[in-house]
């Protein structure tokens, strides 16, 4: 007989993929005050999402990713992934990329997609397999052996993303990862994400200063403000998939980022 | 004519030219008299000292003693300093208390305790061990926090997001981010490390190279020392070069 402990709920929340913020707080203590980072935050990620969190510096939104990976423990309140919380790194549940100097720059590709696997001691012959998988799923086949100051910083950060999906986690959580790279690069970056995204069916938590990458690329922006860091909007953004260059000069696409500037300004 | 600008076999060349130009004018110096021979040996003739000193059972003996003297100490000194460093380097309230007094040590010269290591371990083979160890570990352990200060704290919290352990960190974090700076820091230890070794032997002993070249020295056997100089001229850079070798192959992603 099934124990009732292993019967799956039927709560969306509790599915793969799924994030589940409630309440949560973090101060931070300074030598002559103390800083809002985070108050009273509570957000649904329904599986399979791409969500953008923006704000201005300050609002908290590195930091609320970071929960979410489990990086840092949440003053008050809960995270829960998949239907459990998250207490620590989980990288069954969540994969993420970090900006651009993050890779082990005295692994090669293939060895710094390898190694959350090798940190789990997979059999060598099954890591390369994955790693491989991994590399061609972003669009690397073929550059597995090159070190990273041998990479331009848009394969660079493919090679990241490909470290954050080798161990197949529902979650992939994005901390500004195409920060670094330039105008031209970026707009690739986010086209070659989505396709990943649309091929893989993650959930996607991305963070980013900009405004245009956020409506861009999301299913959903989820404005913040500073001080205390908080919610103030969540926005639906209905631009059809596959978006295109061209709809980042369309009425919608306007209203939206017009919508968003016009928060951040208010609490920058 | 022009220069062209020098590369790799050209620049190679013109250091062995240097290299023999000082040798062939120490030759000369010698053979002239415009130095005095007994006080500087021609370079042929300290060659030839030296390759009789090495057929010697008594000086072949006293090198054994010296490179066992040499590599017990610093295989003392190299891992427990390592160690040391990184605990000191990895907490940062110990780092900020240790870290300044790391430097008033560093900064008193060995030699004046070299009395005081006789006097506890007696003249042998503890003393020159133990005085080896004493110049090398100050140095090891500053390169050693200074290493660990090199990891970018963005590898670490590479590492804790795929839930590494702390060895996994330590071995597959620190120690590769760490190894080129580790083996510079190998290096310089060396240096210290022999001079510690060779000046304990040269102060109170009763064998090593050290004692020898001392011996020679108080008796006016310019020869036989200046050969000895040679010796160990040529062994200590050869380590350094070595070491060196593999850091430029162990360091390539470094740039």
């Amino acid at each position: 007989m099934q124990p009732l402990a292993n019967v799956t709920p039927l709560n969306p929340l509790a599915r793969a993929g799924a994030i589940e913020v409630r309440n949560v707080s973090q101060v931070f203590k300074t030598a002559n005050q103390d800083v809002v980072a985070l108050s009273d935050v509570s957000l649904d990620i329904r599986p399979g999402r791409f969500v953008v969190l923006v704000g201005p510096s300050g609002c908290g939104k590195s930091t609320l990713l970071m929960m979410m990976a489990g990086l840092q423990r949440p003053g008050s309140g809960t995270i829960r992934i998949n239907g459990a919380p998250i207490e620590k790194p989980d990288p069954n549940r969540v994969g993420v990329v970090f900006q651009e100097a993050s890779l082990f720059p005295w692994l090669t590709a293939e060895d710094n997609v390898e190694f959350p696997l090798a940190l789990r001691g997979v059999a060598k012959t099954e890591r390369r397999a994955k790693a491989e998988e991994a590399l061609k799923l972003v669009g690397l086949e073929g550059f597995g052996k090159r070190h990273p100051h041998e990479l331009s910083g848009g394969m660079k950060q493919r090679v990241s993303i490909a470290r954050g999906l080798v161990q197949d986690p529902p979650v992939l959580l994005m901390d500004e990862p195409f920060a670094a790279l330039d105008e031209q690069t970026r707009m690739t970056m986010g086209d070659e994400l989505l396709r990943i995204w649309a091929a893989t069916g993650k959930t996607v938590v991305f963070v980013t200063h900009s405004l245009t990458e956020a409506v861009y690329l999301a299913d959903e922006v989820v404005v913040m403000s500073a001080r205390p860091g908080r919610i103030v909007d969540t926005l639906q953004v209905q631009l059809p998939r596959p978006r295109t260059y061209d709809m980042l000069s369309g009425d919608t696409f306007g209203a939206l980022r017009d919508r968003i500037w016009r928060h951040i300004r208010k609490s920058a | 004519m022009t220069l062209v600008p020098a590369h790799g076999l050209a620049l190679k060349l013109a250091r062995l030219a240097v290299i023999l130009a000082i040798i062939a004018a120490w030759e000369a110096a010698s053979r002239t008299g415009l130095v005095n021979p007994r006080l500087l040996p021609s370079a042929s003739e300290t060659l030839a000292m030296l390759v009789n000193l090495l057929g010697r059972a008594a000086v072949r003996n006293d090198l054994g003693v010296t490179a066992m003297e040499v590599l017990s100490a610093f295989a003392l000194a190299v891992p427990l300093g390592c160690l040391l460093g990184f605990l000191i380097a990895e907490n940062r309230y110990s780092a900020d208390v240790v870290k300044p007094l790391l430097f008033f040590a560093f900064s008193i010269p060995k030699s004046i305790f070299l009395p005081m290591f006789i006097l506890v371990f007696g003249v042998g083979f503890a003393q020159k061990v133990g005085f080896g160890f004493f110049s090398t570990i100050f140095i090891v352990i500053m390169s050693t926090t200074t290493a660990v200060e090199s990891v970018r704290v963005e590898y670490l919290t590479v590492a804790r997001s795929y839930a590494a352990t702390p060895a996994q960190t330590a071995f597959r974090v620190y120690l590769p981010a760490m190894l080129p700076v580790l083996l510079e820091a190998l290096r310089i230890a060396m240096i210290f490390n022999l001079t510690g070794v060779i000046l304990a032997e040269m102060y109170a002993s009763r064998d090593g190279f050290g004692h020898q070249i001392a011996t020679w020295g108080e008796n006016f056997q310019m020869p036989q020392l200046l050969a000895g100089v040679v010796l160990i001229a040529v062994i200590a850079i050869a380590f350094n070069e070595l070491i060196r070798w593999v850091e430029t192959r162990c360091s390539h992603w470094r740039t």
